[in-house]
C-alpha cells in the first residue's frame, strides 16, 4: 500500500507483492544511483572507511552480507528503521565522508526503510530478474542547444514492466556534444558531432545514439563517377551531420598520402613527377597497387603487427640475447608480402606449436605468457574489446562478467612450454606444446570454468583436441561479430588516423561507430574477399574520403568523427627518422648486438624489435611493446622531441656528412633557384609557392657560407609542421 | 592480488571510463553529474600552490637504522658502530654522520613506518615511485608512471621556458621515473651531466658541433617563416602542441633563462662549498637554482646504496655529502623564502636488514624503513610511525607507499581524486587506497 501511495501504481515494484521489496531489483539500483558503490566510495577494490559493496551492485549476495551482517548490525535495524547507520549517513546525519546524498522521506528513503522494516530480507531465488531495458527513442537526431528526453522501462522476469528514468545512472560517450542529466534529460552543446548515451539499471544497459548537425542537413553532395561504396556512406554521413567534405587533394599531397601510410616512405622526386605525369583515369589504383608490391609494404605493416604482437626485445637488463624477434619480424613480413589472408595469418599464431626456428610465430607466446596476458592481448588485438576490467569485477559498461574473462583465459590454460632458460623474461629455447589438461577457475566462486570465447560456444574439448584450433575457427566465422570488423576498422585508423570505432580497439555498445553502415559494408567486404589485406588498403586507400583534404571548410572545421575532412597526424617515430635519412641521403646507423652494427642502409621500419638503442626512435613515441594496444604508440608532442630537432648531434650529422645531399648540393653548380625547386619537391613532394622561395633564397643569397646555408634551409625545412606531419 | 595487513593491492583500480577523469571539468555539469556529484572526490580540485618538489632518491636502498632510525639499545650486531646524536628537537636522534641536518631537524620530519611486500630491487623502486606494485624481476618494464610525472601532468612546469621535471643527472636506470602511459610529455628532462664535474654543461642543451649559437637563431628564424607560410595545412590545432614545445627548445638553446638556471658557476664558491664539492652538494645546489627557475620537480639521482657487504664502510662515501647537501638546501631555501613553497623528499625503494649480515653489510628490507620529508608545508621536527625494538616490523601506524605519495600529492595541491586513463583506457587513482600521513600536513 505504501508503494501504490508513493508511486501511484502498482507497477512500480518488481515483485508479484507490491509491498514487498526485494534486494536485487529494488535496493540495490538506489545504492548504484546514489553512488555508493561507485568505483570512487564503497564499490572501490579497498571499499571506503571499512564498508564495502561490489562494484556498480554486479554482485547483490555480497552487499547484502556487507550491509546486514558486518559491522555489528548497526547498518540496518529493522526495530528502528530511521535510526540504520545506512540511512543516517546517507542523510548525513551521522557524519559521511560522502556526504549528503538522500533527502527523507523521499521515494527512495522509503525503499531503504520500508526494505529493512521488512527484516532486510537477501537476495531470494524466486525474487524477480530483470530481464531488459528498453530506451526510447533509441537514435535521435538534435539541433544545437537542445533537449531530450530519454525514457526507460524495465522488464522483469514476472511480466512486470516499470518506467525506471529516474532510477538509471547515465554516461555519455561525448558530453560537450550532447550531455545527460541524473534524470535522463540529454542537453546538446554548441557545436555539432555525434554522441552516445549509455543508460545503466541493474545491470543492464541501454544506449541512444544522437547526432546534432553542424548546420543545416545538407542534400548529399553529388559522388565522383568513380566514386566507391565506401564514399556513398559516408556522403550519406555528411548529410546527417550538415557538413560538406574539404576539397579533393592533388596529386603530390597525395602521392605523399599514399608512399607515407602504406609503404612509410617519402615518395622520391621521380616518383612524384611520374605519378604527376600519368593521367591515365586507374593511375590512383596502379599507385596503389605498386606501393603494395613494394618490400617496404610488408616491412612497414610488420612493424605495426610486431607492435600488437609484442614482438619485444628488451629483456632483463643483463639479458642481451635477440631472442626469436628477428625470426618472429621476418615470419610477419614474409606473411604480408605474400598477402596472406588475415584469418590465416592469426590462426597460425594463436595455435602455433614448437619452437621459434621452426615455427617462428611461437615468439608471440614469449611475451604473451600468463592468464592476464592471453586475455587482453587476444581481446584487445583481435577482438577489438578491452575487457581488462572483467579481470576483477563485471566490466562497468559492458555485459562482460569475469565468468566471460575467464573463459577466454581458459582457452589458453593448456598452452605448455618446455625449456628455454626459467628466469630470462624472454627465454630462447622455449618449445611451445598443448598440454592434456589445463584449466582455469573463476576468482570469486573457486569454480572451474569452461573455455568459451566472448559470447560463444562452450569449447570443452577432448585431452586430444586443442582448444586454441577451435578458437581460431570460431574468430573466422563469417558471423563472428568481432574479428574481421576490429581489423577493418583498425584499417580504417591507420589510413584515416581515427577508427570508426575509437579507439580502435574499444568497442562497446556504449561506444558506438562513428558510421555503422560502413564499417558493416567493409566489413562484409573483408570477409567476402577471403580476408585478402591487400584488398582492404585499395578499398580504404582508393576511395574519395581518403582524398579529401586536411584543409577545413566552414562547415566542417570542428568536426572530428565523420572525415568530412582529413585529419593530419604526425609521422611515427620510424618513418620520421627514415625520411631524414632519405632526404638528407646519409643512412641511419643502428647498433645491433654485442658491438655490432646493423647492416649499413638499414632503416628504422626494418628493425626487428625495440631493443635497438636509438634515442631519437625513444622520443619521437616508438614503443615499448609491453602490450597489444596501438595506442602505446604514442604521437604526443613532448619537449624531448623538439630538442632532438633542434640539438641532436644525429641530424647534425646528417646534414654535415660529405657524401651527403646537403654536401652535394652546395657543391653542385646549379642556381639557388634550381636547388630550392628540387628540394621542396623532395622534402614536400611539391612544388614551392612564390613565397617560400622568395624567402629561401633570399636566405641562401645572404649566407656567404653556400654550405652552412643550405645545412640551415634544410633543417628549418625539415623541422616543420607540414614535414613531420602526414596531412 | 596481494595483501597486506589491513589492506588490499590489486592491479584494478577500475572505476569507469575516460569521462570519469574529467572531474570538475566546467561543461561536465550535466553528462556526469548523477554519478560525479555523489563522488566525494570532486570536493577537493587540483589548486597549483606554486609549489616545487625536490628529490633525493636513495637508489638501492638506504640504511634507516645508521641514519634516521637508531637503535642505540639494540645489540651490537643490530645496531653497528655508529652513535646517535642529539638534533635540535628535544627526543627525536639521528646518526652521528648526519650532524648538519642534526641542526635543522626542526624542519625535517620522518615516517619511520613505511613498509611494502617486496625484497628485489626493481618492483620495489617502482612500487615506491608509483604506489603500485607491479613489475616482477623477469617483467621489468613499467607499468605506471612515476609521481614525478603524475606530479608535471598535474600541475605543468612553474615558468613557460623551463622543463617541468628534471632529473639529474639522469633518470634511474629502471626506467621507473617516467611517464608510462601518461605520454612522453610528461617524461623528466634529464640534464646528463654530473654538476660537480668541471665545465659541467647539460648535453641536451649544448649545441652539435660544427654549430654556434648565431646559426641556431638563424634557423629558427627560418623555422618559423617557413611553419608560418604553411599555416594552412592545419587550422584545427592538432600542431599547436608540438608547435609550443618547438618554440621552448628553441628558447632553452638559444634563449637565457634556462641556461643561466643551469650555470652553477655563478653560484658564490662558499655557497657551493657549504653544499659539498661531490655530485651530491652540487646536484642539490642546482636543484634549488633549477627550482628558483621554474621547475616543479627535480629528482636527485646519486649514488648508489646497495651496501651489502661492508655497509659502514661504505657509508662513509655516502653519508656526509648527503647530509650535507640535505642541511644546505634547507637553510639555503629557508633563507631564501623558498622553504614553504618546495618540498623536499629523500628515499628509495627499501631500507636494510636491521641484523648486520656475514659480510658486515645489510640486506634488503622492505618491512619497515624511513622515508624523510621536509618543507612545502610539512610539519618539520616530526616523526610519525615506530619500527619494532630492533627494527624489524612496523611498531605502529603502518605507511604504505601509496600514503607517502599521497601525502605528496596532497602537499602539492593536487586532487587525491585524480586519475589517469591507462593505455586500456582504464582510469587509475593516483593515490589508490592511499592517504595523506595527516600528522605531517
Amino acid at each position: 500500500m505504501l508503494a501504490m501511495v508513493l508511486f501511484g501504481s502498482p507497477e512500480v515494484r518488481a515483485g508479484d507483492d507490491p509491498v514487498r521489496i526485494a534486494f536485487a531489483a529494488d535496493v540495490v539500483p538506489i545504492l548504484t544511483k546514489l553512488g555508493c558503490n561507485s568505483g570512487g566510495c564503497h564499490g572501490k577494490s579497498t571499499g571506503q572507511n571499512g564498508f564495502k559493496l561490489s562494484l556498480l551492485g554486479f554482485v547483490p549476495e555480497f552487499d547484502h552480507e556487507s550491509l546486514v551482517k558486518e559491522a555489528r548490525g548497526r547498518r540496518v535495524f529493522a526495530g528502528d528503521p530511521d535510526s540504520s547507520l545506512l540511512l543516517q549517513k546517507a542523510i548525513g546525519r551521522v557524519p559521511h565522508g560522502g556526504g549528503r546524498r538522500l533527502r527523507i522521506g523521499s521515494a527512495d528513503y522509503q525503499v531503504l526503510a520500508d526494505w529493512i522494516r521488512q527484516g532486510a530480507a537477501p537476495p531470494r531465488a524466486d525474487d524477480p530478474v530483470l530481464v531488459e531495458l528498453t530506451m526510447t527513442p533509441t537514435r535521435g537526431v538534435l539541433q544545437v542547444n537542445s533537449n531530450e528526453q530519454l525514457k526507460l522501462s524495465a522488464k522483469f522476469s514476472n511480466g512486470t514492466r516499470r518506467d525506471v528514468t529516474r532510477q538509471a545512472l547515465y554516461l555519455s560517450n561525448e558530453p560537450e556534444i550532447g550531455g545527460v542529466d541524473g534524470s535522463g534529460s540529454v542537453t546538446t552543446g554548441e557545436r555539432g558531432g555525434l554522441f552516445a548515451v549509455l543508460a545503466r539499471y541493474g545491470g543492464k544497459m541501454a544506449v541512444y545514439q544522437g547526432t546534432v548537425p553542424f548546420g543545416k542537413a545538407t542534400e548529399p553532395v553529388a559522388l565522383p563517377k568513380d566514386a566507391s561504396p565506401v564514399d556513398r556512406f559516408l556522403v550519406e554521413g555528411w548529410a546527417r551531420l550538415g557538413v560538406l567534405p574539404s576539397e579533393e587533394v592533388d596529386d603530390a599531397t597525395l602521392i605523399r598520402r599514399l608512399s607515407l601510410d602504406i609503404c612509410g616512405t617519402l615518395p622520391t622526386v621521380a616518383e612524384v613527377r611520374a605519378f604527376e605525369a600519368d593521367r591515365r583515369p586507374d593511375r590512383r589504383t596502379r599507385l596503389i597497387n605498386r606501393l603494395l608490391d613494394r618490400p617496404e609494404y610488408a616491412a612497414y605493416f610488420a612493424m605495426k603487427w610486431a607492435d600488437i604482437l609484442r614482438n619485444r626485445g628488451k629483456g632483463y637488463s643483463t639479458s642481451k640475447q635477440r631472442p626469436g624477434t628477428a625470426l618472429f619480424a621476418g615470419w610477419i613480413r614474409d606473411s604480408l608480402a605474400t598477402n596472406k589472408p588475415y584469418d590465416q595469418f592469426v590462426a597460425e599464431i594463436l595455435t602455433a606449436t614448437g619452437s621459434q626456428r621452426e615455427n617462428p610465430p611461437t615468439v608471440w607466446y614469449r611475451q604473451v605468457r600468463t592468464s592476464v596476458d592471453y586475455v587482453e592481448s587476444v581481446a584487445q588485438a583481435f577482438l577489438g574489446v578491452r575487457i581488462q576490467c572483467a579481470q576483477c569485477h563485471h566490466h562497468p559498461f559492458e555485459p562482460w562478467s569475469q565468468a566471460d574473462y575467464y573463459g577466454l583465459a581458459a582457452v589458453f590454460a593448456r598452452v605448455g612450454r618446455r625449456g628455454g632458460f626459467a628466469d630470462a623474461e624472454v627465454p630462447t629455447n622455449e618449445q611451445i606444446y598443448v598440454r592434456s589438461s589445463g584449466q582455469v577457475r573463476h576468482p570469486r566462486t573457486g569454480r572451474v570454468i569452461p573455455p568459451r570465447p566472448l559470447g560463444g560456444p562452450d569449447l570443452s574439448l577432448s585431452p586430444f583436441d586443442d582448444p586454441r584450433q577451435r578458437f581460431a575457427r570460431w574468430l573466422a566465422g563469417r558471423d563472428n561479430p568481432f574479428f574481421a570488423r576490429t581489423m577493418v576498422n583498425r584499417m580504417w585508423g591507420h589510413f584515416l588516423g581515427r577508427g570508426l570505432v575509437h579507439p580502435i580497439d574499444d568497442s562497446r555498445s556504449s561506444n558506438p561507430p562513428s558510421n555503422p553502415e560502413l564499417l558493416e559494408w567493409l566489413t562484409r567486404d573483408f570477409i567476402a574477399s577471403g580476408y585478402d589485406l591487400k584488398h582492404l588498403v585499395g578499398r580504404i586507400a582508393g576511395s574519395r574520403a581518403y582524398r579529401t583534404s586536411s584543409q577545413p571548410n566552414d562547415s566542417n572545421r570542428l568536426d572530428t568523427q565523420s572525415y568530412a575532412r582529413f585529419y593530419p597526424r604526425r609521422l611515427k617515430a620510424e618513418v620520421l627518422l627514415d625520411a631524414f635519412s632519405q632526404v638528407l641521403d646519409v643512412p641511419t646507423v643502428f647498433p645491433g648486438d654485442r658491438g655490432g652494427k646493423f647492416p649499413s642502409g638499414t632503416r628504422a621500419i626494418e628493425l626487428p624489435d625495440e631493443n635497438v638503442s636509438v634515442h631519437f626512435l625513444d622520443v619521437f613515441g616508438r614503443p615499448d611493446r609491453r602490450s597489444a594496444c596501438e595506442c602505446e604508440r604514442t604521437d604526443d608532442p613532448a619537449l624531448a622531441q623538439a630538442l632532438e630537432l633542434v640539438s641532436s648531434t644525429e641530424i647534425q650529422r646528417k646534414l654535415a656528412d660529405k657524401s651527403g645531399f646537403v654536401t652535394r648540393l652546395a657543391a653542385n653548380k646549379k642556381t639557388h633557384s634550381e636547388n630550392v625547386q628540387e628540394l621542396f619537391v623532395r622534402i614536400f613532394s611539391r612544388r614551392p609557392r612564390d613565397e617560400e622561395s622568395r624567402t629561401a633564397l633570399e636566405y641562401l643569397e645572404s649566407e656567404p657560407d653556400r654550405k652552412a646555408a643550405y645545412q640551415s634551409l634544410m633543417w628549418a625545412l625539415l623541422a616543420t609542421n607540414e614535414f613531420l606531419f602526414i596531412h | 592480488m596481494l595483501t597486506v595487513p589491513g589492506r588490499t593491492y590489486r592491479n584494478c583500480d577500475g572505476i569507469s571510463r575516460r569521462n570519469f577523469l574529467q572531474v570538475g571539468a566546467p561543461l561536465l555539469g550535466l553528462g556526469l553529474s548523477s554519478l560525479l556529484e555523489r563522488e566525494s572526490i570532486a570536493a577537493d580540485a587540483t589548486r597549483d600552490k606554486g609549489r616545487s618538489l625536490i628529490v633525493f632518491w636513495t637508489h638501492g636502498g638506504m640504511s634507516q637504522q645508521d641514519t634516521y632510525d637508531m637503535k642505540p639499545d639494540s645489540p651490537a650486531e643490530y645496531r653497528g658502530p655508529y652513535r646517535p646524536i642529539k638534533t635540535n628537537v628535544p627526543g627525536t636522534i639521528v646518526g652521528e654522520r648526519f650532524a648538519r641536518q642534526a641542526k635543522v631537524m626542526d624542519k625535517i620530519a620522518q615516517v619511520r613506518s613505511v613498509f611494502h611486500e617486496n625484497g628485489i630491487h626493481a618492483p620495489s623502486a617502482h612500487w615506491m615511485q608509483t604506489g603500485y606494485f607491479g613489475p616482477t624481476l623477469a617483467r621489468i618494464a613499467a607499468q605506471h608512471p612515476s609521481f614525478g610525472s603524475v606530479i608535471n601532468k598535474a600541475l605543468g612546469s612553474r615558468s613557460p621556458h623551463m622543463p617541468a621535471y628534471i632529473a639529474v643527472p639522469k633518470a634511474e636506470a629502471f626506467g621507473y621515473q617516467k611517464s608510462v602511459y601518461l605520454g612522453a610529455s610528461y617524461d623528466p628532462f634529464e640534464v646528463g651531466a654530473d654538476p660537480n664535474s668541471k665545465n659541467f654543461k647539460v648535453p641536451n642543451l649544448a649545441l652539435p658541433g660544427g654549430l654556434d649559437l648565431s646559426n641556431v637563431r638563424k634557423r629558427r628564424d627560418l623555422l618559423v617563416r617557413f611553419d608560418s607560410l604553411r599555416r594552412d595545412i592545419d587550422r584545427t590545432g592538432v600542431m599547436d602542441g608540438l608547435d609550443a614545445f618547438k618554440s621552448k627548445a628553441l628558447e632553452m638553446v638559444t634563449g637565457e633563462e634556462v641556461r643561466k638556471a643551469f650555470e652553477i658557476d655563478s653560484e658564490p664558491a662558499a655557497l657551493r662549498d657549504r653544499y659539498g664539492r661531490h655530485q651530491y652538494g652540487q646536484s642539490a645546489l642546482l636543484a634549488r637554482r633549477l627550482v628558483e627557475a621554474g621547475a616543479r620537480v627535480v629528482t636527485v639521482n646519486t649514488g648508489y646504496w646497495d651496501h651489502h657487504n661492508e655497509v659502514h664502510q661504505n657509508l662513509e662515501q655516502h653519508l656526509p655529502p648527503l647530509d650535507a647537501a640535505m642541511a644546505t638546501l634547507l637553510e639555503d631555501l629557508e633563507q631564501r623564502g623558498m622553504l614553504e613553497n618546495t618540498l623536499v623528499y629523500c628515499a628509495g625503494e627499501f631500507g636494510r636488514t636491521p641484523l648486520i649480515n656475514g659480510h658486515a653489510g645489510r640486506d634488503h628490507w622492505s618491512n619497515c624503513f624511513t622515508v624523510m620529508l621536509a618543507g612545502g608545508g610539512i610539519v618539520g621536527g616530526r616523526v610519525v610511525g615506530a619500527s619494532e625494538r630492533h627494527g624489524g616490523g612496523v611498531q605502529e601506524r603502518p605507511s604504505t607507499p601509496l600514503d607517502v605519495l599521497a601525502t605528496i600529492y596532497y602537499a602539492m595541491g593536487i586532487s587525491l581524486g585524480t586519475h589517469n586513463e591507462d593505455a586500456s583506457g582504464r582510469p587509475v587513482s593516483i593515490v589508490g587506497g592511499g592517504r595523506p600521513i595527516h600528522e605531517l600536513t
